[in-house]
């Protein structure tokens, strides 16, 4: 009778460390599948950020060079006066 | 709810708020997330203690169960948290990078407007900043200097006139005004180059300016026939052949203009 209770105490133990294990393993999947997603996520962004930032460096020495030389715009207006 | 709250009082000054507010939060979560590790751990030895010294082992292993469930769960619930921060924050800052391409597009475009403005004002005025010269009829300059400014402004428009109808093989457009000497040459040089279009296309730049060095000279020598009433003929003999080795040498044979109309061509500036 006690050897009974003792097994079916065990078989219980056993079914709750089956429990909490597979409930860990979804949670380490999930913890992956987050880690990949962040990851592409980031990336994407790393692109667009250096992308950005090519088209406002010369966009900058662009407006630079234009500003450069004033007289472009300046002799326009005295011509038309 | 407290960040709605803000949001009506200064939409400019809450928006970086509440970057600020969900940055720190993330960094909240994440610090307590690293925090459950060393609560897990002194959890599990304070059990495993308990239990081998404890005399109520079962009571002991009961209480385990709970706490590791309740662990297991607070652990998710933690993780959630911090994943839902995350991707919230990456959210705002993907929003925050496309805003910034647009605002990009935006200056790049008026860049490129600016610049179209600039290259069609440049050409116009070029265009209109093309020199013209116009002389009075009054005036004489050496024959040395610049022997277009010895036609009369009439004279000048046909001789572009005719230039411009050289080079698109056109008829002469048959005024009065245009049947000078100029014109005269360009009428020639039309009805016998007729026959011999590859000629023409091969020598056709070099032809309009030795056609016009070739009036220059025609013209100078005629000039100086006037003002000396003795030399006329040789002179105009003199020039004859240079001029009909340069017509000759485009192919065009020297025509000798009679007399009426050297008279009615050859411009006057007395």
């Amino acid at each position: 009778m006690n050897d009974r209770i003792a097994v079916q105490a065990d078989w219980e133990n056993r079914e709750f460390i089956s429990h909490i294990s597979l409930n860990i393993r979804r949670l380490f999947d999930f913890l992956i599948q987050f880690e990949s997603t962040t990851k592409s996520k980031l990336s994407s962004l790393n692109l667009k950020l250096d992308t950005l930032e090519r088209r406002l460096q010369l966009l900058e020495l662009q407006v630079s060079t234009a500003t450069a030389n004033p007289s472009l715009f300046t002799s326009t207006t005295t011509t038309s006066a | 709810m407290e960040l709605e709250q803000t949001r009506p009082e200064n939409p400019a000054m809450t928006f970086d708020e509440v970057s600020m507010e969900r940055s720190k939060s993330f960094i909240k979560a994440l610090q307590e997330l690293k925090n459950l590790r060393p609560q897990l751990y002194s959890a599990a030895e304070y059990c495993e203690k308990s239990y081998l010294h404890s005399e109520q082992k079962q009571t002991v292993l009961d209480n385990l169960k709970d706490y590791a469930v309740r662990a297991l769960v607070n652990a998710v619930d933690h993780l959630g948290t911090v994943a839902y921060k995350l991707t919230d924050l990456l959210e705002q800052q993907a929003l925050e990078v496309s805003t910034m391409e647009v605002k990009v597009s935006c200056l790049n475009q008026q860049y490129l407007t600016c610049q179209t403005y600039t290259d069609k004002e440049g050409l116009r005025q070029q265009q209109l900043l093309a020199f013209i010269p116009r002389h009075h009829k009054h005036y004489v300059l050496q024959n040395s200097v610049n022997k277009k400014v010895h036609f009369s402004p009439q004279i000048l428009t046909d001789a572009r006139q005719n230039h411009f109808q050289a080079r698109s093989r056109l008829q002469p457009s048959g005024s009065p005004a245009s049947k000078t000497l100029s014109w005269h040459l360009a009428s020639e040089t039309k009805s016998t180059l007729k026959g011999a279009p590859h000629v023409m296309a091969s020598n056709e730049d070099t032809k309009t300016s030795g056609k016009s060095s070739v009036l220059f000279q025609l013209l100078d020598k005629e000039e100086s026939a006037k003002t000396r009433s003795s030399g006329a003929p040789a002179q105009l003999s003199s020039g004859g052949p240079v001029a009909g080795a340069n017509m000759q040498k485009f192919g065009v044979p020297r025509r000798v203009m009679p007399k009426s109309a050297r008279t009615q061509t050859c411009p006057t500036f007395f």
